[in-house]
């Protein structure tokens, strides 16, 4: 099925809005969402499930006396949705309550272009060529080590676009592409398994590499493979962007949004200005970062992306606001209106979470470990209590480090302790950044974190 | 809507496909945010859309349309089709399925109250009432956020074996979150509630008692402190046995993840825990979140046994792990919609009581800690799972403590349940949601149970 055209979504949203202010909305906005993506599966070792979607839909929020209505609908090749899709927000506005918060939607700002976020490629990519991606990821996997068992992955490719338009003259159009392979293994040896160990290239260009994915994920699981227990102590880590990617999601993340600071759910309340991390950090959240996964020309608002200092050398120094949220303290939307496509209004969330690299490399950053664990992946971390950052979670599995070098594995290992303690004892930070998710960091290395081993 | 369906999966036969299945869905949806009594936004949504699976020479072909268009379906089922061959060119195994009966049936939700027609004003009013005793509670609770959904609609599946079924779609489900704040301590809390039944959940767990039990456990929590790590004998309330159970056992009971690698592939029919360990998986409890008769493969659900006092008895199963265990198909392939293809999930996980009155659990501990009600958990192929714990209390000499707070337990699942000592003889469901690329309504539980020793992970 053809993509939908600029104009087609564009003006799908405008006339939305314009019908929505006729049937009596105060205020309205509209949201074009489409998707379509293909992706090659791959389970229990071979090549064997294709994938297909295309996803396209309307959202629409209107106000009516300060009261806010939402309704969504899929179908967009029919008026008459359209048309009843407004009078349900239209219905569900009335049925609400007048927030004296509100204070209307966004104005007018103009759009940077973002950079390396399409890539025609990326669109071009047939699904054979996808296959051959995922069978050289495959192969390579097998090559490392005959204990190695690839447990899931694949490739697959996205069109991403969006269009919204406000009833305050705000219109935007942006598309972009996103390719990803990844793969999942496991080592088996006599009756011992390893936990999943997982590697991934995601990119906004077609810019994969899956031999290098294939080889990495298969060499982490077979170095799973003899373990040894750690002794319970408080210890130096290595935190890998899995970790902090799932450590910070949970806890951080939700600390730096404007709307549980505003709710006394945050403990960087009132702490604008002052030292809340060890001085080796720096924090921007960069919604324009060239080719982030999640760069784009405006937020789910169609408040222009930018970039905002959130940490700066352990200070810090703002907050991530919607345009609510910054209504409410006469400030200006930082473009962090967040939204899952055309099914939900927006909510506040972090674009591209960067965490600014040091000088050190992987292997410096070893070097320096006398004594302690270098941490991949978390089992738990959702189980943080997102308000207070405390954290209790297991390393699946941790690897010893002695005297600059990583000597064993170990499983079950946990870690408890408080994020925003540990902030404060950063003691290094790498020149490796990588893009996971919403985070781009380097690995980073923590003193001081109670580890209880068996 | 089954000439519809029939015609595309003809359509698949006729490029090659040796197995076809078109699964339709016309789904209401409303949805509200409450924070702190002010609704954020009132939200309805129409999802319509199909879903199609072949099986080309052994390898499968998904799309998914948000189109019930005729010529558009064709269309996506002809690549579909296309791809699954280009697919199967790597095969080294062609999948197969196992039999499923050949089934037409239609199946209606009687709800004694349809949340369809309930006004949204009502299901406001329904949950101010619980954001405002959760807020009035005390002064120190701070937020109060309550989400709701309720989703109505009909879901059709025909497939080219000649089944066809038209089953309607029910689910009432709410989250309820508080935090608490005093002198610099912050504290959380959250509860979830669900039902297939109907609107009429909220007349058996009436709103007020809800948002009291919520900011009750967070203030409760204002005082709790935080736990030695280490190892020790525990007491888990129904809540967390249900999630251990999901989690621990439940996950690597799932054959898709048992083949994988999991560690029960090896144990079959072998004991893995104690004698008093018996694990059911039962998507036949009428009204319970996570029930349904026909699953997204169009087979029946079922009781099924996963473990009998300490031996692993059976595996979830769709009709592809079935057919490579050669075993029946157990009705666990579930699809969260028309976007995604169905999976093995879990449906109502649960351990069976036994004989242990509360006090006889908790008498015998010295030093151990009793964990009532978790927040989040999770597994691993290699058996090693995590447990949050959200309220949890000290055992000193066979009597509850103070109260510690932000705790997990760890283990590996084939050494725990052998450390499973006594089982007590109540019992209670929870409802949830699980995550498995997807989310699942679910519900799990059990009796309070005591394991002798697991890995309790605090800060001190």
């Amino acid at each position: 099925m053809a993509v939908l055209e600029k104009d087609t979504m564009v003006s799908l949203a405008e006339n939305a809005v314009n019908e929505a202010l006729k049937k009596g909305a105060t205020e309205a906005e509209a949201y074009v969402y489409e998707g379509q993506a293909t992706s090659i599966g791959i389970e229990l070792g071979q090549i064997s499930k294709t994938n297909r979607i295309i996803d396209r839909g309307l959202g629409i929020r209107v106000a009516a006396n300060k009261a806010v209505g939402f309704a969504y609908t899929n179908i967009l090749d029919d008026s008459n949705a359209v048309e009843s899709v407004i009078l349900r927000a239209l219905s569900a506005a009335k049925a609400s309550k007048p927030d004296q918060d509100w204070n209307g939607l966004p104005q007018k700002k103009p759009y940077a272009s973002p950079k390396k976020t399409f890539d025609d490629k990326v669109v071009e990519l047939g699904s054979e060529e996808l296959v051959n991606v995922a069978s050289i990821m495959l192969d390579s996997a097998g090559q490392v080590d005959k204990r190695v068992f690839p447990v899931e992955g694949g490739i697959g490719s996205a069109y991403i676009s969006n269009a919204i338009a406000n009833s305050n003259g705000i219109t935007g159009f942006d598309k972009g592409t996103v390719i990803e392979c990844s793969l999942a293994t496991l080592a088996k040896e006599g009756g011992s398994v390893t936990p999943v160990c997982f590697e991934f290239n995601a990119s906004r260009n077609y810019n994969v590499d899956p031999v290098w994915v294939g080889k990495e994920a298969a060499k982490l699981a077979v170095s799973a493979l003899k373990t040894k227990s750690v002794e319970t102590k408080s210890t130096t880590l290595i935190l890998t962007q899995f970790a902090l990617q799932d450590l910070f999601a949970y806890t951080l993340v939700n600390a730096v949004k404007a709307d549980n600071v505003q709710r006394n759910q945050s403990p960087f309340k009132g702490k604008i200005g002052e030292k809340v991390a060890s001085e080796n950090l720096t924090i921007y959240d960069d919604g324009l970062f060239p080719g982030g996964l999640r760069t784009w020309a405006f937020d789910g608002e169609g408040v222009p992306h930018q970039k905002t200092v959130v940490i700066k050398k352990g200070v810090l120094r703002n907050f991530l606001y919607d345009n609510y949220s910054a209504k409410k303290e006469a400030k200006e939307s930082t473009g962090n209106a967040s939204r899952a496509g055309y099914l939900s209004t927006p909510s506040i969330d972090t674009t591209n979470f960067h965490i600014m690299p040091g000088n050190k490399t992987s292997d410096q950053l070893l070097s320096e470990v006398d004594d302690g664990l270098i941490i991949y992946y978390l089992q738990g971390a959702h189980s943080s209590n997102p308000v207070s950052g405390e954290f209790s979670v297991v390393a699946t599995p941790a690897w010893k480090i002695k005297k600059g070098e990583i000597v064993h594995c170990s499983r079950g290992v946990m870690l408890a302790g408080n994020i925003f303690e540990l902030l404060k004892n950063v003691s290094l930070v790498g020149s490796n950044e990588r893009q996971m998710g919403q985070l781009i960091s380097p690995w980073i290395q923590v003193e001081n974190v109670r580890v209880i081993g068996k | 809507m089954k000439d519809l369906l029939t015609k595309i999966n003809n359509t698949a036969i006729k490029f090659g496909a040796q197995y076809a299945e078109a699964r339709a869905q016309k789904l209401f949806k409303t949805m509200l945010t409450l924070k702190e009594e002010r609704v954020e936004a009132a939200k309805q949504g129409i999802e319509n859309g199909v879903a199609l699976r072949v099986l080309v020479n052994g390898a499968w072909g998904f799309a998914s349309v948000g189109s019930l268009n005729s010529e558009i379906l064709e269309s996506a089922v002809s690549d579909a089709c296309r791809m699954a061959k280009m697919a199967s060119s790597r095969l080294k195994t062609p999948i197969k399925l196992a039999e499923a009966k050949v089934i037409n049936d239609r199946v209606e939700s009687k709800p004694r109250k349809n949340p369809a027609d309930i006004q949204m004003e009502d299901k406001i009013k329904t949950a101010l009432a619980v954001n405002k005793t959760g807020l009035g509670f005390d002064k120190r609770v701070k937020s109060c956020t309550i989400d709701y959904l309720d989703l109505t609609g009909t879901s059709y599946f025909v497939n080219s074996d000649g089944t066809s079924i038209e089953q309607d779609k029910l689910y009432v489900w709410a989250r309820i979150t508080a935090s608490a704040l005093n002198e610099g301590v912050f504290t959380f809390s959250r509860e979830e509630i669900g039902s297939t039944a109907g609107y009429e959940v909220f007349d058996e767990q009436a709103p007020e008692v809800l948002g009291e039990k919520v900011a009750k456990r967070a203030i409760e929590q204002l005082n709790a402190k935080s736990l030695k790590g280490g190892t020790f004998p525990v007491v888990l309330g129904p809540n967390v046995v249900g999630v251990f159970v999901h989690e621990a056992f439940g996950h690597l009971a799932e054959a898709d993840l048992a083949l994988s690698g999991g560690v029960l592939a090896s144990n079959m029919e072998k004991k893995i825990g104690s004698d008093l360990v018996t694990f059911y998986d039962d998507g036949t409890i009428e009204g319970a979140f996570g029930a349904f008769k026909y699953d997204d493969e169009g087979v029946p659900t079922q009781k099924t046994l996963l473990i009998k006092n300490g031996v692993v008895t059976g595996l979830m199963h769709n009709r592809e792990t079935a057919q490579k265990f050669n075993a029946e198909p157990t009705g666990n392939a579930r699809a969260e919609d028309f976007r995604v293809e169905p999976i093995i999930r879990m449906r109502c996980t649960y351990m069976a009581p036994r004989d242990h009155s509360f006090e006889e659990l908790i008498e015998k501990v010295k030093q151990g800690y009793y964990f009532k009600s978790f927040r989040g958990g999770q597994a691993n192929l290699d058996g090693t799972f995590q447990v949050g714990i959200q309220e949890g209390y000290e055992i000193v000499n066979g009597e509850i403590g103070a109260p510690v707070r932000d705790a997990s337990i760890s283990g590996n699942t084939l050494e725990t349940l052998h450390k499973v000592d006594a089982v007590g003889k109540d019992f209670q469901l929870d409802q949830g949601r699980c995550g498995k690329g997807q989310t699942a309504f679910i519900s799990d539980g059990g009796p309070h149970i005591r394991v002798k020793e697991v890995v309790v992970g605090g800060s001190t």
